[in-house]
């Protein structure tokens, strides 16, 4: 129930950014492939803001959603588990096609370990990350990023999720709802 | 020319990290070439195959386990398995020195997981010949993905079905992630380093070369993926995971991909049980220097447990 609603404010804040009267230079919206080193896919959805105050949109503002549902969980037995990332990233060559770009993402993780007996294991956390990467834009209003990145904190067999793993690539597809 | 030098002078750097060897103190350390395995001079006191030679037909209707140890670990692992049956009787115990195990660091490095696999092949097969007809196969930690590999692979299908395994702390996911950065760490650290407490000298590795950590991850990424996709146990054949619920080596978690993962021939869940413990390998206590009556009560109950389900 949680998730569904932390989804549903994920989904609601995004069109509500993209309609209000905040006059953001960039607003875009996209899916996400998210790829773990040796673990999982998790795909989901992500969405991308910056506006002339953020240094000139030098600083682009994002949040995503994963999940293994929507990835190696669909159909195998892989365990269901999702992240709820929000972040900031520094653009380098912002106003060139090809961008570069570093970042810092936190959040929120949970994972679905669906026996009693295996609830008893860290199954959420805090998550922290950083990303490194590149961002190419296309004629609006496409735009796509490729990046890896690295979660500082991850699965330790004691006290934090075990399928929290921590270097991950991710591609995401954006449209520009507002650029 | 400056541009050259440095770049010179980088590649040099990065050469001499690839070709790094740890300083190896044969005396003291499993890894040099004094200090072996007991089980390679002397399996009349290890495997079944060897000390049953000759089996009458009582013995090959007693159970007979086949214990494998972890990585970078011997036959010591078991050796209290095999005390506890010398005591209680029932059972034989035969302890398998996985292959490329228990010998010099060279032959650590250049072993694959289908070389350290190929030891519980040999004597699984073995004693199947021989006409033991209750074979039992225990596996800790690494042993555990070896197993799994072999009940994936269909290998029992050839011999006496197995009538249980029991996995102690399978690694299918492990807790150290590093780990999953050994392809692109690897070729610069050369190799890690293990702690060891003084209890442990001599009977696992000091050093662990990137090359086996690389086939670790090898065989435990395929076990995970073969999970995902789902397996079953062969007929009639028992399997029960015991799981301790702090391991800084096996992820606990892993006891809920195998249990997820793999189903008995008649498509019912696998038996766990997630133990009170932060010891991996919580069944080994020998050579551990803070060992608790708890950690000494669990071990007696698992053994026993083991033994009643043998002797059903």
């Amino acid at each position: 129930m949680k998730q569904k609603i932390l989804f549903c404010l994920f989904f609601f804040s995004s069109q509500y950014l993209a309609n209000a009267q905040f006059n953001f230079s960039e607003f875009n919206l996209g899916l996400r492939l998210q790829k773990t080193q040796n673990l999982y896919w998790e795909n989901g959805l992500s969405l991308d803001f910056s506006n002339d105050f953020l240094l000139n949109r030098k600083i682009h503002l994002k949040g995503s959603y994963v999940s293994s549902s929507l990835g190696s969980a669909i159909g195998s037995n892989a365990i269901h588990q999702e992240s709820f990332i929000v972040g900031a990233e520094y653009r380098i060559r912002h106003l060139k096609r090809l961008q570069g770009l570093v970042g810092l993402n936190t959040g929120y993780f949970r994972a679905n370990y669906e026996e009693d007996m295996f609830k008893i294991l860290p199954h959420e956390s805090m998550l922290l990350s950083v990303e490194t990467g590149i961002s190419y834009h296309f004629d609006a209003p496409y735009a796509f990023t490729l990046s890896t990145g690295y979660n500082i904190i991850n699965g330790n067999g004691i006290s934090t999720p075990g399928t929290l793993f921590p270097v991950f690539y991710q591609f995401s597809m954006f449209y520009s709802l507002k650029h | 020319m400056k541009r050259l030098c440095i770049y010179l002078l980088l590649t040099s750097m990065l050469l001499a990290a690839c070709n790094k060897s740890p300083v190896i103190d044969d005396v003291t350390m499993l890894d040099g070439n004094q200090i072996f395995d007991a089980s390679l001079n002397h399996p009349e006191n290890y495997l079944a195959s060897s000390y049953l030679a000759n089996p009458t037909e009582n013995q090959l209707n007693t159970p007979v386990i086949i214990a494998s140890h972890g990585y970078s670990a011997s036959t010591f692992e078991w050796d209290e398995l095999r005390v506890f049956a010398d005591k209680n009787k029932g059972f034989y115990v035969s302890q398998v020195l996985l292959g490329g195990h228990g010998r010099t660091y060279q032959e650590f490095k250049d072993a694959t997981w289908k070389d350290w696999q190929q030891s519980i092949k040999d004597e699984y097969e073995k004693l199947s010949k021989m006409g033991f007809k209750k074979i039992y196969l225990a596996g800790s930690s690494t042993s555990g993905a070896l197993l799994l590999n072999l009940i994936k692979s269909n290998f029992f299908s050839s011999y006496t079905k197995p009538k249980g395994i029991f996995l102690i702390d399978p690694i299918v996911l492990p807790s150290n992630k590093s780990l999953t950065m050994i392809g692109l760490l690897g070729p610069v650290l050369g190799f890690t380093t293990s702690e060891l407490e003084e209890g442990e000298k001599g009977y696992w590795y000091v050093y662990r070369p990137q090359e086996s950590l690389k086939q670790l991850l090898a065989v435990i990424d395929l076990t995970r993926r073969d999970l995902e996709d789902g397996f079953s146990l062969p007929q009639d054949t028992y399997l029960k995971v015991y799981k301790s619920i702090k391991d800084e080596t096996a992820e606990p978690v892993s006891a809920l991909l195998i249990y997820k993962g793999l189903k008995t021939s008649k498509g019912a869940n696998i038996d766990v049980e997630m133990v009170e413990s932060n010891l991996h390998v919580f069944t080994r206590l020998k050579g551990r220097s803070n060992v608790s009556s708890t950690d000494e009560a669990l071990q007696l109950k698992t053994f026993t447990e083991m033994r009643n389900k043998m002797l059903e």
